[in-house]
């Protein structure tokens, strides 16, 4: 079995760079690791440019278990972007309250390289292989603030609900595996449309789609989210909701839409219900809550609700409008999480009364949340509008309920995202100094602000190597 | 027919590795009877107790890295017995592989895991 | 570097809205810096835009086929939006005209608004409205030209409303909105219509496409009720009858900003637009009689109204009104290449009186009635000069620019006539008789203002260099301006044409009688205003005529009408459907909030933050879904929805 290393540079890279920083703690004095995040930041951009370069490379490798083509290509940059934004936007956060550089920027790194290995899987054993690595690096992380107990809490409920997810999973890939005979996502393809089925198969599908449901916090497999991510290191749920939720769909769009196809008649409906119930859950819990991580927490729930969309469609529009929808809600995310981070920086609060008057205390940061909230509830001219125009395009013919439920809940989004807006911009802070932001978290608020209403305005070009890498996938 | 034969051995063989080292301890071992001598572990933590009994944690830790090994061990036997086939390119991987794992020792070594504390 | 200029025509509006950028978040704190960026950028604009205008001017292929480039803006299956930009001798020339205009009164507005604690987010939306409109006259698509439109729109609404501690420019300012909102739901409407019924909105595409309406399955009646719905739009924006209601009190921005939305962009929009599209007016002869009869009325009604109004800028205002009558009466009787030099002529005669105006206002210290003032030009000598250059050229006086585009719409409405269009004579009797009362009113204004006694109470000065440099350079363009049009070299002609090239013999009998109309105008007001230092026959003449005057002076109770007609019938209809919507729709909105909030917190005590319950309900799921999809998945399939 021969390898093609020029379909997997990137991975190779990126596993170097993990190692590369994890020797070099090791050797440098433990007062000079702070750097290690310079480096990381380097090498990821490093990375991301042999990501981008590596476009054109399309093929398989390792005889059929590793795909290579757009598709996974966009994928991967997206998660080497939110993986670059997280470690240059939260710079003083994670020295301010993480620490241990070594361990944190290597996990960070292999967490992205887990993400990568899931993206490109062509079999079960490299989806699980790549799940795993991604799942068992969120794990430490979630846990890193070792001195706080909501952080501890929230790893020992990251490692043991992430765990049996992982069980079900596998228990699923080996039903799936037991009913087709065979672990190769194109072989198990040709083995349903051959006719192998039934039952064992019908229960496989649903632990899969409970397993990686549970990666993209689809309700109902999100309760962990909302208490991991409010217990988790700010840096850490942003990067959770971003790349491991972006990879974790690609995943299950290679799987189901790539692979299951032939028993589309099963899950497509399993899929709108999900969908329906996570925006449904997702947008209404999100209201009541005081806690702003909280709130994005549940949001994200709801955000996976409406990705799911795309899946239910399970056409090249709707695979656009999922990776077109994936690519902007990193930046909306890191967007609304780096001005969490910053903020709990200098106030120690991420209680939502706390933010009161931040638009006269930090302009930029009230903004750039304002606009990211906006974005993700959907509002014109910015990017998350044409996210979910794509989105919802693609289904309207045959799903008009889903079409109709995810505008009434994007209307109920916009009122508990607004009352943010309104403790910002409309009430007095209670100490008026201007917060002063540094100049990364100033940086990476532009690119999120500039991304986010670019798009809006102009999302033809996104639009267009999203339509290509969606065709990639259905022809490849 | 033959190739029975084998497993029939094989198995009496396991067999006899067992019986043959308890009853040759049996026989040979001295006969004292105290309350130490009869618990499980004779030189280890209590097996008995409330289930909220704490443990060291540095025992987990030290388990990891016993487990490091141990692993390593499973890869290490395959490639040993295809050595030649795969050649140099083989080399270099196990290479590789011993070294992330050597890596993670130095760091445990480093962070003074393996002192106990 | 033309090849360069005509390639990057997107330049020319990108440049002022950088400036605005720079300038809200950047510079805002350094006034002289504000205005140097926003000045900079639009003189760039000013080159560049001079540039396109000498490539396309010769090159002649650009008179057949415009040049066009566009982008794809965002696109689904079967409809595609692209931006884009589109170049032709119509709106090279606008570019120029728009950019050196803005470049002008951005140069006097650093005299004229020193010390305004404002300065520079003046200067910003001065850019903002400089990029839209130079956006909108560029756009190759109605959708974008829709979107620069309201930009032009907003942008106007910001800066009627400058001095936002005046009630009258806020209440000018929303009233400037509304009205031109009423105007654009109709434009959005027939662009709508288009979209549907054509498919596309590219206007390279729909001039193709029109022509052939039957084909698309519209009937001539669709076809006009989609052209006349369209024609709302440059109604409002361009100040025609019924709503030129906002126009006159927009003055309340700051002087600079009226110079810019009565000469160079707003109002011109409207006329710029039908010029745009008259492949679509053209193929409903309906509505281009609509359209030139809204003109010429405009054109009377207005200049009615300003003969006896007092202020100056109103009567600016009115006259502005008066003359875009005239562009959409020359365009109304199909003439383009009319209807745009007059366009072209104006904007710089229109501009120089008020900017002038606004230099007296500056040395008055805002006093505006004609009545109080007198004698200004010995005091102010570059400020009146310049006016009186600007009276000549908007009374039709040879060889100022206001006499050639004028006469060029009397010719093309005269030839209207003969073509069989009865309609035409009035229109024409309209437009001429306007002439004479233009001449009038605007010498009543001229020697009032600047003639006969100085008044002792005032002290006027002449204004700063910054203000008065760029009265000089307009007075040059509205003495010469019209030159490249006249009946013997009719270059404009040749250029700005639609369909075929206009070569009419020159109507010298056409020429004496305008010429004597605005003579005769220019002595009336010269026997009342001036030669009578008392004034006695202009007072007599209010005073028998007193109802006439006051219907003139309170311009025909269109105000008051429509005040009625909101304050009565829409308020009442509103106060009804209040009720309604207080206790029905609000009851049932409140209702549905109040379930969702309940709904949201009921909800929340799911999450009990305990591991067991998520464990539980993780796989309780599954084994809910196992046994749907095993045992009942058909008929549930079959309500949720189709499989593809």
């Amino acid at each position: 079995m021969n390898i093609d290393f020029s379909l997997i540079t990137t991975e190779i890279a990126l596993a170097i760079l993990g190692l590369a920083i994890f020797t070099l703690g090791l050797i440098i004095p433990r007062s000079a690791r702070k750097g290690l995040g310079n480096i990381a930041l380097l090498g990821l951009i490093i990375v991301l440019g042999i990501a981008v370069y590596s476009w054109p490379n399309q093929g398989e490798t390792l005889g059929g278990m590793y795909i290579v083509d757009h598709f996974s290509s966009f994928f991967k940059i997206v998660g080497l972007v939110a993986a670059i934004l997280v470690v240059f936007g939260f710079r003083r956060y994670v020295a301010a309250n993480v620490g241990n550089y070594l361990e944190y920027y290597s996990t960070i790194v292999f967490a992205t390289l887990g993400m990568i290995v899931m993206i490109s899987a062509g079999d079960f054993i490299t989806l699980y292989l790549g799940l795993e690595l991604m799942t068992i690096s969120f794990i430490v992380l979630v846990a890193f603030r070792s001195f706080d107990v909501k952080s501890l809490e929230a790893g020992i409920k990251y490692l043991l609900l992430a765990g049996m997810s992982s069980a079900v999973l596998l228990y699923g890939l080996s039903l799936v595996y037991g009913a087709t005979g065979t672990i190769l996502f194109a072989e198990v393809a040709q083995s349903i449309i051959d006719g192998s089925g039934g039952l064992l198969l019908i229960i496989g599908l649903v632990m899969l789609i409970a397993g990686l449901g549970f990666k993209v916090s689809a309700a109902p497999f999100h309760m962990w989210s909302p208490d991991v991510y409010e217990g988790a290191p700010t840096s850490v749920t942003a990067f959770l909701a971003t790349g491991s939720k972006a990879a974790s769909f690609a995943i299950l769009i290679r799987v189901f839409v790539g692979s299951l196809t032939g028993i589309q008649e099963h899950w497509v409906m399993l899929v709108a219900v999900l969908a329906a119930l996570s925006m449904l859950i997702g947008n209404l819990i999100a209201i009541p809550q005081t806690n702003i991580k909280r709130m994005l927490a549940y949001s994200s729930v709801a955000q996976a609700g409406y990705i799911m969309v795309g899946i239910v469609a399970a056409s090249q529009s709707g695979v656009k409008g999922v990776m077109f929808y994936s690519f902007i809600y990193v930046f909306a995310t890191m967007g609304a999480f780096t001005v969490v981070a910053a903020v709990y920086n200098k106030i120690k609060s991420d209680e939502i009364a706390d933010y009161a008057g931040l638009a006269q205390r930090a302009p930029l940061a009230a903004t750039v949340l304002l606009v990211c909230m906006l974005s993700m509830a959907g509002i014109p001219l910015l990017a998350g509008f044409v996210g979910k125009f794509y989105l919802f395009m693609a289904i309207v013919d045959g799903y008009m309920w889903l079409v109709l439920l995810g505008l009434i809940m994007s209307m109920v989004s916009v009122y508990y995202y607004l009352r943010v807006v309104l403790v910002m911009f409309r009430d007095d802070p209670v100490d008026p100094t201007p917060l002063k932001m540094e100049t990364s978290v100033t940086i990476t608020l532009l690119i999120a602000l500039g991304v986010t209403v670019f798009l809006g305005i102009y999302p033809g070009p996104l639009s267009e190597i999203a339509n290509t890498a969606a065709q990639s996938f259905f022809t490849p | 027919m033959s190739e029975w034969v084998g497993v029939a051995l094989f198995i009496m063989a396991g067999l006899a590795f067992g019986v043959v080292g308890i009853g040759v301890s049996f026989l040979v071992h001295p006969r004292s009877k105290n309350r130490y001598k009869l618990e499980t572990y004779e030189c280890g933590i209590p097996v008995e107790g409330s289930a909220w009994g704490r443990f060291k944690a540095q025992y987990f830790t030290f388990a990891l890295i016993f487990v490091i090994f141990d692993v390593e061990v499973i890869y290490l036997y395959p490639w040993a017995v295809s050595f030649v086939q795969l050649g140099l390119a083989g080399l270099v991987k196990m290479f590789i592989f011993i070294f992330i794992l050597v890596l993670g020792l130095w760091y445990a070594w480093k962070e003074g895991a393996l002192e106990w504390k | 570097m033309v090849e360069f200029a005509l390639n990057h025509a997107w330049l020319v509006p990108l440049l002022p809205a950088l400036a605005f950028v720079i300038i809200v978040f950047l510079t805002q704190r350094w006034k002289r810096l504000s205005s140097l960026v926003s000045i900079t950028a639009m003189l760039g604009s000013f080159v560049i835009a001079s540039i396109i205008a000498y490539g396309v001017f010769t090159n002649h292929e650009f008179i057949e086929k415009s040049l066009v480039y566009s982008l794809k803006w965002f696109g689904m299956e079967g409809f595609n939006i692209n931006v884009g930009v589109m170049l032709d001798p119509t709106s090279s020339m606008m570019l120029f005209m728009v950019s050196l205009v803005a470049s002008l009164i951005q140069i006097y507005s650093t005299g004229y608004m020193k010390g305004d604690p404002q300065y520079s987010l003046f200067f910003a939306y001065l850019s903002l409205f400089g990029a839209s409109m130079l956006g909108l006259i560029i756009s190759s698509n109605l959708l974008q030209l829709f979107v620069m439109w309201e930009l032009v729109g907003l942008c106007s609404y910001l800066l009627i409303g400058f001095y936002t501690f005046k009630v009258s420019a806020r209440e000018a300012a929303k009233k400037a909105f509304m009205t031109t909102r009423i105007g654009d739901f109709g434009m959005l409407l027939g662009i709508l219509f288009l979209q549907i019924k054509f498919g596309t909105l590219d206007l390279v595409e729909l001039a193709a496409a029109i022509p052939m309406f039957e084909q698309f399955g519209v009937s001539l009646g669709l076809l006009t009720l989609i052209a006349l719905l369209f024609f709302m739009g440059p109604v409002a924006k361009s100040g025609q009858f019924p709503l030129h209601v906002w126009l006159p009190d927009a003055m309340e921005g700051p002087t600079p900003v009226s110079a810019l939305i009565h000469a160079a962009t707003m109002v011109v929009a409207g006329v710029y637009l039908i010029g745009r599209t008259l492949f679509l007016y053209v193929q409903v002869p309906g509505a281009m009689e609509v359209v030139a009869a809204i003109g010429a009325f405009t054109a009377l009604f207005a200049a009615a109204i300003a003969i006896t109004q007092r202020e100056i800028k109103r009567i600016l205002a009115y006259s502005t009104v008066s003359q875009l009558g005239y562009m959409m009466l020359a365009l109304g009787v199909g003439s383009l290449s009319a209807s745009m030099f007059h366009l072209w002529t104006h904007a710089f005669f229109k501009a120089l009186m008020f900017l002038a105006a606004g230099s007296v206002l500056h040395a008055l210290h805002n006093k505006a009635d004609v009545w109080d003032m007198g004698g200004l030009i010995k005091k102010m000598p570059i400020t009146g000069w310049t006016f009186v250059v600007g009276g000549l050229a908007i009374a039709g006086i040879p060889p100022f620019a206001g006499f050639w585009s004028k006469d060029e719409i009397l010719v093309v409405t005269m030839e209207y006539a003969k073509h069989g269009h009865a309609l035409g004579y009035v229109l024409f009797g309209m437009a001429a008789f306007t002439a004479f009362l233009t001449a009038f009113y605007m010498w009543r204004m001229i020697f009032l203002t600047f003639f006969g006694k100085e008044k002792a109470e005032n002290h006027p000065h002449e204004s700063p260099w910054s203000m008065t440099a760029p009265l000089i350079v307009l007075a040059v363009m509205a003495s010469i301006g019209g030159l490249i049009g006249t009946p013997w070299a009719n270059i404009w002609g040749e250029w700005i044409n639609f369909g075929e090239v206009h070569h009419a013999e020159p109507a010298l009998g056409l020429m004496l009688l305008s010429v004597i109309l605005a003579l005769a105008g220019i002595g009336l007001a010269y026997t009342l205003y001036c030669k009578d230092g008392e004034k006695k026959t202009a007072r007599k003449l209010a005073e028998n005529y007193q109802s006439l005057y006051q219907l003139s002076y309170n311009k025909f109770y269109i105000d008051e009408v429509y005040a009625w007609f909101t304050q009565k019938i829409v308020d009442g209809t509103a106060r009804v459907t209040y009720y309604f919507d207080i206790y029905f729709v609000d009851g049932i909105v409140n209702g549905i909030a109040a379930v969702t909030r309940g709904s949201g917190k009921g909800l929340r005590y799911l999450q009990t933050g305990s591991m067991q319950t998520y464990a539980l309900v993780f796989f309780l799921a599954i084994l809910v879904i196992t046994v749907v999809l095993a045992f009942g998945s058909p008929s549930l399939a079959s309500i949720m929805g189709g499989v593809k």
